[in-house]
C-alpha cells in the first residue's frame, strides 16, 4: 500500500490535468475520481471463507440482465480485466524463465513449476479472450510488464528454488488478495441486485465464478510455494516486501494505463 | 422565446459526445447501448444533415433542419458547437452504422485484413452523398477547439473496424493498429474529397495499397521483435551450453 500511496501523491498533480486527446488511445488519469466508491481493487485479502454466496449466482436461469450496468461499474470491470490480464502475461511470463534453472538443479519441481504455468497460461487466455469480448483495451505498458516479469523470472531462477518460491508466494499473495478484492465488490453488486429484485445475468454469474476459480488456483501456487521452502529464502524480508511493492506498483499503474 | 422553453427539456443531450468525450467502456451483450442521440437532438440533426449537399456544414443547413423538424429557428442555438454538431452527428451515425451488417466474423476469421478493407470501404463510401462538401467538413474537425472530439471519433472508428472485422489482439500491438488505421483511414478520406473518378475506384485502390503497406510494416515490426527474442534466446542457450547456469 505505502509503494501506492507514494506513488499516487507524486503523480496526482499530473493526472489532474485532463488528456487533450482522445483518452482512447492515449492513457486516460481523468476518471479517477469516479471511481473512488469502490476504493482500490486491491484493498481487500479477507479469507475467501467469509465470503458472501448470494443463492442467484447458483441460479441456472439463463435470463440475461435488463438494466444496463451503471457507468461506474462498467469502468471499474474496464480496469479490473486490464488489470488481470496484465498480471497473467506476468505470471506465465516469470514462471517460463524460472522452470529451466530451477528444475535443472531440483528435477523433483519439474512437475510442480509445469503445473503453475500452465494454469497460468490458461488464466492468460481466459483474461485475453474477455478483453477481445468486451472490448477492452489492454495495459498500455504491456511491453513493460513483459520485460519486467522476464527479467524477475529469470533472476530469482537463478537466485535458486528458494528464491523462485518467494517469489510466487509474493507474486501470489499480492495477486490472489487482488482476485479477492475484485470477487468481493461483484459480489456486492450481486447482493444489490437481488436486494433490487433484479436479474443479475449470466454474464456477471460467469466472471464471478471464473475470478473465484482463478482466485482459488492463486492461492494453491502461494500454499505450495510456501510448501517448498518459500520462507527460507535469504533474504526474505527484503524479497519479499521488494516483489510486493513491484506488484501494487503495477496493479496500480496497469489499472489507469 | 416562449416557445423555446419545451425545446430546452426536449433537447437535453443525453450523449458525452458534445464537448466532454466519455471514455470507452467494458462492452456488455446483455443489453442495449443507449441511442448516441436525445430522440430530438437526432430529429434536426439528421434533418440538418439532408440540407448539407445545398447549404454546406453550416448554420444554416442547421436552421433549415430545425424547421423541417418543426422547431423554431433559435432551437439552433441549443447546439452550442454549431454545423459542428452535423458533421460530428454524421461520424458518429455512420460508425455505428457499421455494425449493422458487418462481415460475419466467423466464416471469414481468418481473414480479418480484408475484412477491414471492406468495412473501410463502406465507411468511405457513406461519405459520397456529401463529398463535394466533406472538406469543409474536415476545416471544423481540425480546429483546435475540436480536435480532441476528431481524434476520438477517429480512433473510436478505428477500435471499430478491427473490432468487427474480428481483431484478437490484446498485446501492445493493440494500439499500434489502432492507430496505424486511423491514419491510413483519414488519408484516404481526405484522398477521396479530390477523386474524380468513376464511383470512387481510384480511392478504393489508394486504400488498397496503404493498407497493404500497413501489413508490410506491421510485419516489420512484428519481425523485428521476435528477431531480437530469438537472439537473446540464442545467446541465453549458447551460454548454457558452455556450463553457464543461466
Ligand atoms: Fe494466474
Ligand atoms: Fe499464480
Amino acid at each position: 500500500m505505502n509503494t501506492a500511496s507514494a506513488l499516487r501523491a507524486v503523480y496526482r498533480p499530473a493526472l489532474r490535468q485532463q488528456s487533450p486527446i482522445c483518452d482512447f488511445l492515449l492513457p486516460s488519469f481523468s476518471h479517477s475520481q469516479s471511481r473512488k466508491q469502490y476504493a482500490s481493487v486491491t484493498t481487500s485479502s479477507a479469507s475467501p471463507k467469509t465470503e458472501p454466496a448470494p443463492e442467484t449466482l447458483n441460479s441456472q436461469s439463463a435470463a440475461k440482465r435488463r438494466r444496463p450496468l451503471s457507468k461506474e461499474q462498467q469502468q471499474f470491470l474496464d480496469s479490473a480485466l486490464r488489470v488481470n490480464q496484465a498480471g497473467e502475461l506476468a505470471a506465465t511470463l516469470i514462471y517460463t524463465h524460472q522452470t529451466l534453472p530451477i528444475t535443472r538443479l531440483h528435477p523433483h519441481l519439474r512437475p510442480l513449476m509445469h503445473h503453475m504455468y500452465s494454469q497460468e497460461a490458461g488464466h492468460f487466455s481466459t483474461f485475453n479472450a474477455m478483453l477481445i469480448r468486451h472490448r477492452v483495451r489492454p495495459t498500455a505498458m504491456y511491453p513493460v510488464w513483459t520485460a519486467a516479469a522476464s527479467t524477475l523470472g529469470w533472476v530469482t531462477g537463478l537466485m535458486g528454488r528458494e528464491a523462485a518460491m518467494a517469489c510466487t508466494e509474493a507474486v501470489e499473495t499480492e495477486i490472489g488478495g487482488h482476485y479477492n478484492g475484485q470477487v468481493r465488490v461483484l459480489l456486492s453488486w450481486v447482493k444489490e441486485m437481488e436486494e433490487k429484485g433484479e436479474e443479475v445475468g449470466e454474464e456477471m454469474r460467469e466472471l464471478v465464478d471464473t475470478l473465484k476459480r482463478i482466485r482459488d488456483e492463486e492461492l494453491e501456487h502461494l500454499d505450495e510455494a510456501v510448501g517448498e521452502g518459500a520462507k527460507e529464502a535469504r533474504p526474505y524480508e527484503l524479497l519479499n516486501r521488494l516483489i510486493r511493492s513491484g506488484c501494487k506498483g503495477a496493479i496500480w499503474i496497469s489499472e489507469k494505463v | 422565446m416562449v416557445n423555446s422553453k419545451p425545446c430546452h427539456a426536449a433537447l437535453k443531450p443525453s450523449s458525452c459526445v458534445r464537448s466532454k468525450p466519455c471514455r470507452r467502456l467494458y462492452h456488455s451483450y446483455e443489453h442495449e447501448r443507449p441511442p448516441p442521440f436525445a430522440p430530438t437532438e437526432s430529429r434536426i440533426l439528421s434533418a440538418a444533415l439532408s440540407h448539407v449537399p445545398t447549404h454546406g456544414f453550416a448554420t444554416a443547413a442547421l436552421i433549415q433542419g430545425a424547421r423541417d423538424a418543426g422547431y423554431l429557428d433559435v432551437s439552433t442555438n441549443l447546439f452550442p458547437t454549431g454545423p459542428f454538431s452535423i458533421v460530428n452527428y454524421h461520424l458518429v451515425t455512420q460508425r455505428l452504422a457499421l455494425a449493422k451488417d458487418a462481415p460475419s466474423t466467423n466464416d471469414t476469421a481468418n481473414n480479418i485484413s480484408e475484412n477491414i478493407r471492406t468495412l473501410a470501404l463502406r465507411r468511405l463510401h457513406a461519405n459520397k452523398p456529401i463529398i463535394h462538401r466533406w472538406q469543409e467538413a474536415l476545416a471544423l474537425l481540425t480546429t483546435p477547439a475540436h480536435l480532441p472530439t476528431s481524434l476520438r471519433e477517429l480512433a473510436l472508428l478505428s477500435d471499430e473496424f478491427l473490432f468487427l472485422a474480428g481483431s484478437t489482439d490484446v498485446t501492445s500491438t493493440w494500439y499500434t493498429n489502432r492507430a496505424g488505421l486511423a491514419v491510413i483511414y483519414a488519408s484516404a478520406e481526405l484522398y477521396m474529397t479530390t477523386d474524380m473518378s468513376k464511383d470512387f475506384v481510384e480511392t478504393e485502390e489508394f486504400l488498397t495499397r496503404r493498407l497493404a503497406e500497413g501489413e508490410k510494416v506491421k510485419g516489420l515490426v512484428g519481425g523485428v521483435g521476435a528477431w531480437a527474442g530469438m537472439q537473446a534466446g540464442g545467446l541465453v542457450d549458447g551460454l548454457r551450453s558452455k556450463g553457464i547456469w543461466i
